[in-house]
Protein backbone atom coordinates (compact mmCIF):
# COMPACT_ATOMS: atom_id res chain seq x y z
CA UNK A 1 0.00 0.00 0.00
CA UNK A 2 1.24 3.64 -1.05
CA UNK A 3 1.74 5.88 1.82
CA UNK A 4 -0.98 8.53 1.96
CA UNK A 5 0.20 12.27 2.74
CA UNK A 6 -1.07 13.59 5.82
CA UNK A 7 -1.27 17.24 4.23
CA UNK A 8 -3.10 15.71 1.38
CA UNK A 9 -5.87 14.16 3.53
CA UNK A 10 -6.03 17.16 5.63
CA UNK A 11 -6.45 19.13 2.45
CA UNK A 12 -9.54 16.47 1.17
CA UNK A 13 -10.76 16.85 4.57
CA UNK A 14 -10.79 20.54 4.08
CA UNK A 15 -12.11 20.32 1.01
CA UNK A 16 -14.88 18.47 1.93
CA UNK A 17 -16.16 20.90 4.54
CA UNK A 18 -15.80 23.85 1.81
CA UNK A 19 -17.60 22.36 -0.63
CA UNK A 20 -20.32 21.45 2.02
CA UNK A 21 -20.74 24.77 3.26
CA UNK A 22 -20.60 26.12 -0.13
CA UNK A 23 -17.42 28.45 0.52
CA UNK A 24 -15.43 27.01 -2.52
CA UNK A 25 -14.03 29.96 -5.16
CA UNK A 26 -13.58 27.11 -7.78
CA UNK A 27 -16.34 24.91 -9.10
CA UNK A 28 -16.65 21.36 -7.57
CA UNK A 29 -15.61 19.73 -10.75
CA UNK A 30 -12.79 22.01 -10.82
CA UNK A 31 -11.72 21.81 -7.80
CA UNK A 32 -11.64 18.21 -7.27
CA UNK A 33 -9.91 17.92 -10.79
CA UNK A 34 -6.88 20.23 -9.19
CA UNK A 35 -6.64 17.75 -6.01
CA UNK A 36 -6.61 14.90 -8.18
CA UNK A 37 -3.71 16.72 -10.35
CA UNK A 38 -1.91 17.51 -7.14
CA UNK A 39 -2.21 14.20 -5.88
CA UNK A 40 -0.64 12.28 -9.50
CA UNK A 41 1.82 14.69 -10.24
CA UNK A 42 5.77 13.30 -10.78
CA UNK A 43 8.75 14.99 -9.96
CA UNK A 44 8.13 17.55 -12.58
CA UNK A 45 4.91 18.54 -11.95
CA UNK A 46 3.12 17.33 -14.95
CA UNK A 47 0.53 15.46 -14.83
CA UNK A 48 -1.57 13.75 -18.03
CA UNK A 49 -4.91 13.93 -19.01
CA UNK A 50 -5.61 10.07 -19.34
CA UNK A 51 -4.65 9.57 -15.65
CA UNK A 52 -6.81 12.66 -14.27
CA UNK A 53 -9.31 11.14 -16.38
CA UNK A 54 -9.10 7.82 -14.41
CA UNK A 55 -8.57 9.56 -10.97
CA UNK A 56 -11.43 8.13 -8.63
CA UNK A 57 -12.42 11.99 -7.55
CA UNK A 58 -13.51 12.64 -11.20
CA UNK A 59 -14.80 9.09 -12.43
CA UNK A 60 -18.49 10.28 -12.43
CA UNK A 61 -17.92 13.47 -14.53
CA UNK A 62 -18.77 13.80 -18.27
CA UNK A 63 -16.03 14.47 -20.97
CA UNK A 64 -17.28 17.49 -21.53
CA UNK A 65 -17.70 18.82 -17.85
CA UNK A 66 -13.95 17.34 -17.45
CA UNK A 67 -12.93 19.36 -20.50
CA UNK A 68 -14.30 22.53 -19.54
CA UNK A 69 -13.26 22.26 -15.83
CA UNK A 70 -9.70 21.57 -17.45
CA UNK A 71 -9.77 24.53 -19.75
CA UNK A 72 -11.47 26.78 -16.54
CA UNK A 73 -8.29 25.64 -13.90
CA UNK A 74 -5.75 26.58 -17.19
CA UNK A 75 -7.51 30.00 -17.59
CA UNK A 76 -7.40 30.62 -13.58
CA UNK A 77 -4.02 29.37 -13.32
CA UNK A 78 -3.79 26.50 -11.17
CA UNK A 79 -2.79 24.63 -14.27
CA UNK A 80 -0.72 25.41 -17.62
CA UNK A 81 -0.16 23.19 -20.37
CA UNK A 82 3.64 21.48 -21.11
CA UNK A 83 6.01 23.82 -22.66
CA UNK A 84 7.17 20.69 -24.86
CA UNK A 85 3.65 21.67 -26.40
CA UNK A 86 2.73 17.98 -25.48
CA UNK A 87 -1.12 17.17 -25.73
CA UNK A 88 -3.23 15.74 -23.15
CA UNK A 89 0.20 17.41 -20.86
CA UNK A 90 -0.20 20.00 -17.68
CA UNK A 91 1.77 21.20 -14.96
CA UNK A 92 0.03 21.92 -12.01
CA UNK A 93 1.25 25.39 -10.56
CA UNK A 94 2.82 25.32 -7.11
CA UNK A 95 1.39 26.56 -4.53
CA UNK A 96 3.51 29.14 -2.38
CA UNK A 97 4.14 28.34 0.92
CA UNK B 1 17.99 7.90 3.30
CA UNK B 2 18.41 4.69 5.52
CA UNK B 3 13.83 3.72 6.33
CA UNK B 4 14.76 3.77 10.11
CA UNK B 5 16.55 6.80 9.84
CA UNK B 6 13.66 8.52 7.40
CA UNK B 7 10.89 7.19 9.88
CA UNK B 8 12.62 8.84 12.52
CA UNK B 9 12.99 12.27 10.67
CA UNK B 10 9.12 12.01 9.95
CA UNK B 11 8.49 11.20 13.50
CA UNK B 12 10.37 14.07 14.29
CA UNK B 13 9.13 16.89 11.80
CA UNK B 14 4.93 15.32 12.85
CA UNK B 15 5.81 15.88 17.21
CA UNK B 16 7.81 19.47 16.18
CA UNK B 17 4.34 20.72 13.69
CA UNK B 18 1.95 18.65 15.98
CA UNK B 19 3.17 20.42 19.20
CA UNK B 20 4.20 23.67 18.26
CA UNK B 21 0.87 24.05 17.02
CA UNK B 22 -1.07 22.92 19.55
CA UNK B 23 1.23 25.43 21.73
CA UNK B 24 0.23 27.93 19.92
CA UNK B 25 -3.32 27.50 19.75
CA UNK B 26 -3.14 27.38 23.39
CA UNK B 27 -0.97 30.89 23.96
CA UNK B 28 -3.86 32.64 21.14
CA UNK B 29 -6.32 30.97 23.81
CA UNK B 30 -5.02 32.68 26.89
CA UNK B 31 -3.59 35.85 25.09
CA UNK B 32 -6.40 36.95 22.64
CA UNK B 33 -9.36 34.41 23.22
CA UNK B 34 -10.03 34.71 26.94
CA UNK B 35 -9.33 38.24 27.38
CA UNK B 36 -11.46 39.46 24.23
CA UNK B 37 -14.21 37.09 25.89
CA UNK B 38 -13.67 38.52 29.16
CA UNK B 39 -14.59 42.04 27.30
CA UNK B 40 -17.53 40.74 25.36
CA UNK B 41 -19.31 38.42 28.26
CA UNK B 42 -18.11 39.95 31.36
CA UNK B 43 -20.90 38.30 33.59
CA UNK B 44 -20.03 34.70 32.07
CA UNK B 45 -19.12 32.65 35.14
CA UNK B 46 -17.10 29.93 33.68
CA UNK B 47 -12.96 30.78 33.23
CA UNK B 48 -13.13 28.11 30.42
CA UNK B 49 -12.41 30.05 26.90
CA UNK B 50 -15.64 29.60 24.66
CA UNK B 51 -13.47 28.89 21.47
CA UNK B 52 -10.76 26.54 22.33
CA UNK B 53 -8.40 25.75 19.06
CA UNK B 54 -6.36 23.05 21.13
CA UNK B 55 -9.13 21.24 20.56
CA UNK B 56 -9.25 20.86 16.97
CA UNK B 57 -5.41 20.02 16.81
CA UNK B 58 -5.72 17.38 19.47
CA UNK B 59 -8.96 16.22 17.05
CA UNK B 60 -7.12 16.11 13.97
CA UNK B 61 -3.54 15.23 14.95
CA UNK B 62 -5.43 11.71 16.79
CA UNK B 63 -7.04 11.22 13.30
CA UNK B 64 -4.53 11.83 11.01
CA UNK B 65 -1.67 9.94 13.55
CA UNK B 66 -3.10 7.27 15.07
CA UNK B 67 -1.33 6.08 18.09
CA UNK B 68 1.41 8.22 17.16
CA UNK B 69 -0.44 11.63 18.04
CA UNK B 70 0.48 10.84 21.75
CA UNK B 71 4.19 11.31 21.69
CA UNK B 72 3.92 14.07 19.08
CA UNK B 73 1.57 15.85 21.16
CA UNK B 74 2.95 15.83 24.40
CA UNK B 75 6.11 17.98 24.53
CA UNK B 76 3.56 20.26 23.19
CA UNK B 77 0.94 19.54 25.80
CA UNK B 78 3.32 19.70 28.53
CA UNK B 79 4.92 23.41 27.29
CA UNK B 80 1.27 24.46 27.03
CA UNK B 81 0.35 23.11 31.14
CA UNK B 82 4.09 25.13 32.01
CA UNK B 83 2.89 28.51 30.11
CA UNK B 84 -0.20 28.15 32.10
CA UNK B 85 0.06 27.04 35.47
CA UNK B 86 3.80 27.36 35.98
CA UNK B 87 5.45 24.39 37.77
CA UNK B 88 1.95 23.56 39.01
CA UNK B 89 1.98 21.73 36.22
CA UNK B 90 3.87 18.77 37.35
CA UNK B 91 0.65 18.16 40.44
CA UNK B 92 -0.65 14.77 40.31
CA UNK B 93 -4.10 16.34 38.89
CA UNK B 94 -2.54 18.15 36.09
CA UNK B 95 -0.09 14.75 35.27
CA UNK B 96 -3.29 13.33 35.08
CA UNK B 97 -4.99 15.90 32.46
CA UNK B 98 -2.11 15.83 30.35
CA UNK B 99 -2.58 12.23 30.11
CA UNK B 100 -6.30 12.73 29.52
CA UNK B 101 -5.57 16.11 26.86
CA UNK B 102 -3.14 13.10 24.99
CA UNK B 103 -4.51 9.79 24.61
CA UNK B 104 -8.35 10.31 24.35
CA UNK B 105 -8.87 11.29 21.08
CA UNK B 106 -6.61 8.48 19.93
CA UNK B 107 -8.33 6.64 21.94
CA UNK B 108 -11.51 7.28 20.70
CA UNK B 109 -10.67 7.28 17.22
CA UNK B 110 -9.56 3.28 17.88
CA UNK B 111 -12.60 2.29 19.46
CA UNK B 112 -14.86 3.66 17.26
CA UNK B 113 -12.76 1.71 15.02
CA UNK B 114 -12.90 -1.56 16.88
CA UNK B 115 -17.05 -0.70 16.68
CA UNK B 116 -17.08 -0.55 13.17
CA UNK B 117 -16.84 2.79 12.29
CA UNK B 118 -13.44 3.83 11.12
CA UNK B 119 -12.33 6.79 10.22
CA UNK B 120 -9.06 7.17 9.63
CA UNK B 121 -7.29 8.19 6.04
CA UNK B 122 -6.86 4.97 3.22
CA UNK B 123 -6.80 5.45 0.06
CA UNK B 124 -9.50 5.74 -2.03
CA UNK B 125 -11.55 7.19 0.80
CA UNK B 126 -12.81 10.56 0.94
CA UNK B 127 -12.42 12.36 4.40
CA UNK B 128 -15.80 12.97 6.16
CA UNK B 129 -15.55 16.23 7.71
CA UNK B 130 -18.66 16.04 9.89
CA UNK B 131 -17.47 12.68 11.46
CA UNK B 132 -14.29 14.18 12.59
CA UNK B 133 -17.00 16.88 14.10
CA UNK B 134 -19.07 13.83 15.68
CA UNK B 135 -15.21 12.18 17.04
CA UNK B 136 -14.80 15.90 18.19
CA UNK B 137 -17.97 15.60 20.69
CA UNK B 138 -17.49 12.63 21.76
CA UNK B 139 -13.65 13.28 22.71
CA UNK B 140 -15.05 16.58 23.80
CA UNK B 141 -16.91 14.95 26.51
CA UNK B 142 -14.92 12.54 27.37
CA UNK B 143 -12.09 14.62 28.39
CA UNK B 144 -14.55 17.16 30.23
CA UNK B 145 -15.53 14.17 32.15
CA UNK B 146 -12.25 12.84 32.94
CA UNK B 147 -10.58 16.70 33.45
CA UNK B 148 -13.39 16.86 35.99
CA UNK B 149 -12.40 14.30 37.77
CA UNK B 150 -8.71 15.05 37.97
CA UNK B 151 -9.72 19.27 38.90
CA UNK B 152 -13.62 18.73 40.08
CA UNK B 153 -14.92 21.46 38.41
CA UNK B 154 -18.28 22.24 37.97
CA UNK B 155 -21.30 21.41 35.74
CA UNK B 156 -21.18 24.92 33.93
CA UNK B 157 -17.05 24.10 33.45
CA UNK B 158 -18.30 21.12 31.66
CA UNK B 159 -20.84 23.44 29.45
CA UNK B 160 -18.16 25.58 29.01
CA UNK B 161 -15.51 22.78 27.51
CA UNK B 162 -17.87 21.48 25.18
CA UNK B 163 -18.99 24.69 23.75
CA UNK B 164 -15.27 25.74 23.37
CA UNK B 165 -14.07 22.49 22.42
CA UNK B 166 -16.70 21.81 19.44
CA UNK B 167 -16.17 25.64 18.11
CA UNK B 168 -12.66 24.77 18.52
CA UNK B 169 -13.09 22.60 16.36
CA UNK B 170 -15.42 23.73 13.48
CA UNK B 171 -13.77 27.05 13.19
CA UNK B 172 -10.03 25.42 13.78
CA UNK B 173 -11.15 23.46 10.24
CA UNK B 174 -12.63 26.85 8.55
CA UNK B 175 -9.33 28.56 9.58
CA UNK B 176 -7.77 25.59 7.61
CA UNK B 177 -10.00 26.08 4.26
CA UNK B 178 -8.61 29.96 4.21
CA UNK B 179 -5.05 28.81 4.73
CA UNK B 180 -5.26 26.24 2.04
CA UNK B 181 -7.15 28.80 -0.09
CA UNK B 182 -4.32 31.23 0.41
CA UNK B 183 -1.22 28.85 0.15
CA UNK B 184 -2.96 27.27 -3.38
CA UNK B 185 -2.92 30.07 -4.85
CA UNK B 186 -2.04 30.93 -8.28
CA UNK B 187 1.35 32.63 -8.89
Amino acid sequence: MYKISKLAELRKLVHGMERSLGLQDLSPVERDLYYAASELFEDDRQVRTVGLIEHSLLTDVSRPTFFRALRSLVSKGYLSQCASANRGCYVVNQPKF
Amino acid sequence: MPVRTGRMHEFLLETTIASSVYFLTVAFTFLIVIPVQNILFPEYPSRASLLFLPHGVRVLSAWLMGWRAIPALLPGVIAAFVYVAGWDAFLPSRLAAMVVAVSVAPVTFFALRAAGWNLFPAAGRSPCWICILVVGAITSVLTSALTNLAFGTSAVEFVAYLIGDMSGLFFGLLALIYLFRFVDRPR
